[in-house]
């Protein structure tokens, strides 16, 4: 005799076993040295990072290694990508100033922009601002350029004075103000420049880790009547993350560079 | 440090200098007062200083942001 249960067993689906899909965790991340005896220090992420120098370097030398007054093909690119670092992340924060740190913005965002795109470039695909390490120096670099920068120019003790004695206010109140302006401006603003960067590119990688996992194993491994929706939904939204992944790997490479440009153009010019 | 002129430039510096600090003033405000508030619950017993410390907080944080970038 037929029962439903027996005719719902013949069906090609199966309850998914404990131990059968695993979520990707944090250990995606966690990446052994490239080849068997090599220095512990050379994992993807360090390749990627130098390989995203060079391959800069390139770039630019081929844009403005030999430039021409009608600008052509790669140039054109890079004097696009140029100007948009300077009207968007420079002159708003820089003014007059924007010219002279042009080489470190440019350097600043794409080197970023590319640490970014090594997400979603298939076959490599691992973020390397993901491992906070790489932004942490970046912000680091700015953070010291800030400070120096502001006593040389505010002076030693007036950089610290306009940054966090505000005129106008009763002496007493200082006391009151002065600790959240330390810890806002010297401890919070460096830390959450690196931390910014850091976290979108850490949640964005576990999404698509996620996302195509599902898809994945639902439509290869566990393949039937539930598993096909599950890894069609699995695939699409990868695709669909993938896109939302493009887009906010650029904002963060801008975000970052426009931080970068704020806090120089603090150094530059005293608050008020 | 008010001698800058008001140009187009300066203003929008400065919208974008108010936005971008407003969540570390506030976020400081509240570890720096809720902070001496908790310090000061624990050695006296009174728990009410941690709200009243975090109530401080992000009262003087806000002050601090019209200070700056309101005037």
């Amino acid at each position: 005799m037929i029962t439903p249960t027996l005719l719902l067993a013949t069906l090609p689906f199966k309850a998914p076993e404990p131990g059968g899909f695993h979520a990707p965790g944090p250990d995606i991340f966690e990446l052994p040295p490239l080849w068997e005896g090599a220095p512990t220090w050379l994992t993807k992420p360090t390749l990627l990072a130098m390989f995203s120098a060079v391959l800069l370097v390139v770039l630019f030398w081929g844009a403005f290694g030999n430039p021409k007054i009608v600008p052509r093909g790669l140039q054109n690119i890079g004097e696009i990508g140029y100007m948009f670092v300077r009207e968007q992340v420079g002159r708003p924060f820089l003014g007059k100033d924007t010219d002279r740190f042009m080489p470190l913005l440019v350097s600043i965002f794409f080197m970023v922009l590319v640490w970014n795109l090594m997400g979603v470039i298939p076959f490599i695909q691992f973020p390397v601002a993901s491992h906070i390490a790489f932004p942490i120096v970046l912000a680091v670099s700015v953070y010291l350029l800030r400070i120096v920068l502001g006593m040389k120019i505010q002076g030693p003790i007036g950089f610290f004075k306009n940054m966090m004695f505000p005129p106008g206010v009763p002496k007493a109140v200082y006391i009151l103000l002065a600790p959240i302006e330390f810890l806002s401006n010297l401890i919070l603003a460096p830390a959450t420049h690196a931390l910014r960067l850091f976290a979108n590119m850490f949640a964005g990688h576990m999404i698509l880790a996620f996302f195509s996992a599902v898809g994945f194993y639902f439509i290869f491994e566990d393949f039937g009547l539930l598993g096909l929706p599950v890894g069609v939904l699995g695939t699409v939204m990868t695709i669909l993350m993938t896109a939302l992944e493009i887009f906010i790997q650029f904002l963060q490479a801008f975000l970052f560079a426009m931080l970068a440009a704020m806090y120089i153009g603090n150094a530059l010019h005293a608050e008020h | 440090m008010s001698e800058q002129k008001r140009t187009p430039e300066n203003d929008g510096r400065d919208f974008a200098d108010a936005a971008w600090s407003v969540p570390a003033y506030l976020m400081s405000g509240i570890l720096v007062w809720g902070g001496f508030g908790w310090l000061l619950s624990h050695w006296t017993g009174v728990y009410a200083f941690i709200p009243i410390g975090v109530i401080l907080g992000v009262g003087l944080a806000v002050y601090l942001v019209y200070l700056k970038h309101g005037r």
